[in-house]
């Protein structure tokens, strides 16, 4: 090398590290905007969430926090001039459908996870994984309209043949299968990410110890991925917990008590600050910033737990 | 065996497929009367709910959802059309021009629901849409007058006619045209960009009122319209009433969804009627029910009927 070719090596370290520069400063204002987007969202929501709390809501009065929580009547009184909101019963009926959703949508969501990344043969693999990501991309209110035309209309028929009259088919029933179907594709290709991550001499090793291919699937495959897998259910259920539009229109809008009936209205906190939420005004208006609260706790806290169980259940040799 | 699972997913698929349509075609049972009435209603927040739970008298139930029968079921206009072409047992109501042969519109008092019925104020559930101005020479300037009185004649005309049916509500018959009038209210000439017309009265006029404004702003120089609706009461009171038209509330028009009180009297020429708000009370097609009278509706929807026998029987 010559001592011009060690400058002009030197010039371009100092160009190249120029960019380096620019480059790192542009990604750190990337990531301060959109971090700052969520201080900036939960700060307003916060903010907003405390206020029926603390003024006294344009004469009705503070709302009361304690009954805010707890009671099981969404408004006593009348709208616009009584100020005892209470969303206790909508918080036990959120997280019963969120469980109950992800009753059906875990199992049925890893097993076609396992089917997509171990058994099918490599071209339905392919096709199939197209139709998991497309039914993962469609946006909420379709799963709403299907819900609204289709599921309504089967759940009707259903308590009908079985001699139960239920509302319109607006049930807890409806919601549970809306939300399985929309965080279904969510489980599934996490999943079989983590599935397919498993270390393959895992897989080797169990068969070649003469354990079958379902045995190797079960117990070596699966256990392997279930951090993975873990992972999966937790953003499914925050899926669940979140969803407003779909949900309002199977719910049915139920304003009190919680219903553990299947075939009964069920109402969440989604759904309680979304119905009438373009009509409203003053407290009424407010105290749907004060749900968002709540749901953001609760979604806070649920995820919180779940990831305390992950880490219990731990994981086993899956492929950095 | 790759070509056995191809086969057994579009196995499957046709069999869900003919499941959906085995579904879709059962057979219709006849009507039982002793099933449970489903009772669908707007939420307390609609204005389609304040008027028609004041049209079948039951007004305590206009924004207040415990007096209520037991288990009613909250969905939008949309939301209780679709429900009665699923739901055999359910009632609800949606505004007149909602209304399509998916469903049965009810008789109101032996009425039928047709925008004729409502124009010759024969049917009975619905509530007019009226405007209320301050009095003559009482406006902050005489641009702002002038403005309001050409307002109040372009509500007369067929072009606000489409507008007001365009937001759903029904628009008193006129065959005349904003063009064949305008050249009566020079003040539409002049560019009126800096002028403020304030706006207010009930809530549930408001989109109305406010397609209203958008369209006759381009027509009257391009004023300012404000709105700020607060309720029916105040459709008076901040035009008329002393103590309170000359505040800072104060407004020019004023919409309220109900006639005026006798409370509120001002000469005619500062009040009128610009549309009727028509709501139908609607059934499933297989409900053998026709006609219902608003003590039955009341009677529905405060749980005194929970049946649809109870209905006969009386």
């Amino acid at each position: 090398m010559t001592g011009q070719d060690i400058v002009a090596t030197m010039k371009n370290t100092a160009a190249s590290r120029r960019v380096d520069h620019l480059a790192k400063g542009v990604f750190l204002a990337a990531a301060l905007i959109s971090a700052s987007f969520i201080f900036l969202i939960a700060g307003i929501v916060l903010f907003r969430g405390f206020i029926p709390f603390l003024s006294d809501n344009g004469g009705l009065g503070r709302v009361d926090l304690f009954h805010f929580l707890t009671a099981d009547v969404w408004l006593i009184g009348q709208t616009f001039v009584s100020n005892l909101y209470g969303v206790g019963y909508l918080i036990l009926s959120t997280l019963f459908i969120t469980t109950l959703s992800l009753l059906i949508s875990f199992p049925v969501g890893v097993l076609t996870a396992l089917f997509i990344a171990k058994v099918a043969p490599a071209p339905l693999a392919k096709i199939l994984r197209t139709v998991i990501e497309t039914l993962a991309s469609i946006p909420s209110i379709v799963f709403g309209l299907f819900g609204a035309g289709v599921i309504l209309k089967l759940v009707y028929d259903f308590s009908m043949a079985i001699g139960y009259q239920s509302k319109g088919g607006n049930s807890i029933l409806a919601t549970v299968l809306v939300l399985a179907l929309m965080t279904i594709p969510t489980i599934t290709s996490i999943s079989e990410v983590a599935i397919r991550s498993v270390d393959k001499t895992l897989e080797h090793g169990s068969l070649a110890l003469g354990a079958s291919k379902t045995q190797t699937n079960f117990k070596v495959i699966l256990a392997a991925a279930k951090s993975g897998i873990f992972t999966a259910a937790i953003l499914g259920v925050g899926r669940s917990l979140g969803e407003a539009t779909a949900v309002s229109l199977v719910a049915g809008g139920r304003r009190s008590g919680v219903s553990f009936d299947l075939l009964d209205t069920t109402g969440t906190l989604t759904t309680m600050m979304l119905e009438g939420l373009k009509e409203t005004t003053g407290l009424d208006y407010d105290i749907r910033f004060s749900v968002g609260l709540v749901l953001m706790a609760v979604i806070l806290i649920t995820n919180l737990a779940l990831n305390a169980v992950k880490r219990r259940v731990g994981s086993v040799h899956v492929k950095a | 065996m790759k070509k056995a699972l191809l086969a057994l997913v579009f196995l499957f698929s046709a069999v869900s497929l003919l499941a959906c349509g085995a579904a879709a075609t059962t057979t219709a049972e006849p009507f039982d009367g002793t099933m449970t009435i489903n009772v669908y209603t707007r939420d307390t927040t609609s204005g389609t709910r304040a008027g028609f739970m004041a049209g079948i008298g039951f007004a305590a139930a206009e924004a207040d959802d415990s007096v209520l029968v037991d288990g009613f079921i909250i969905k939008d206009n949309t939301g209780i059309l679709t429900a009665m072409t699923i739901d055999e047992y359910g009632i609800g109501y949606i505004s007149l021009s909602s209304v399509n042969s998916t469903v049965k519109a009810l008789y109101f008092e032996g009425v039928a629901p047709t925008e004729a019925n409502v124009i010759n104020n024969t049917y009975g559930l619905k509530r007019p849409f009226m405007w209320m101005t301050r009095a003559e020479g009482d406006y902050p300037s005489q641009d702002v007058e002038d403005i309001v009185n050409a307002f109040i004649a372009f509500l007369g005309t067929s072009d606000a006619g489409d507008i007001i049916a365009n937001n759903g509500a029904i628009a008193l018959p006129s065959s005349v045209t904003w063009d064949s009038i305008k050249s009566q209210h020079p003040i539409t000439l002049q560019d009126n960009s800096g002028v403020t017309v304030r706006f207010g009265g009930s809530d549930s006029i408001q989109k109305v009122a406010q397609a209203l404004t958008a369209a006759f702003m381009p027509k009257c120089g391009n004023f300012v319209a404000e709105h700020d609706h607060t309720g029916s009461g105040d459709a008076y009171k901040r035009t008329n009433d002393p103590a309170i038209k000359d505040t800072s509330v104060g407004k020019d028009v004023g919409f309220a969804s109900r006639v005026f009180k006798s409370t509120e009297a001002v000469p005619e020429a500062q009040r009128g009627q610009l549309a009727w708000d028509a709501i139908v009370a609607i059934v499933h097609l297989n409900n053998p029910l026709a006609d219902v009278t608003a003590a039955d509706l009341k009677s529905i929807y405060d749980g005194t009927f929970t049946k649809w026998s109870d209905l006969d029987a009386e």
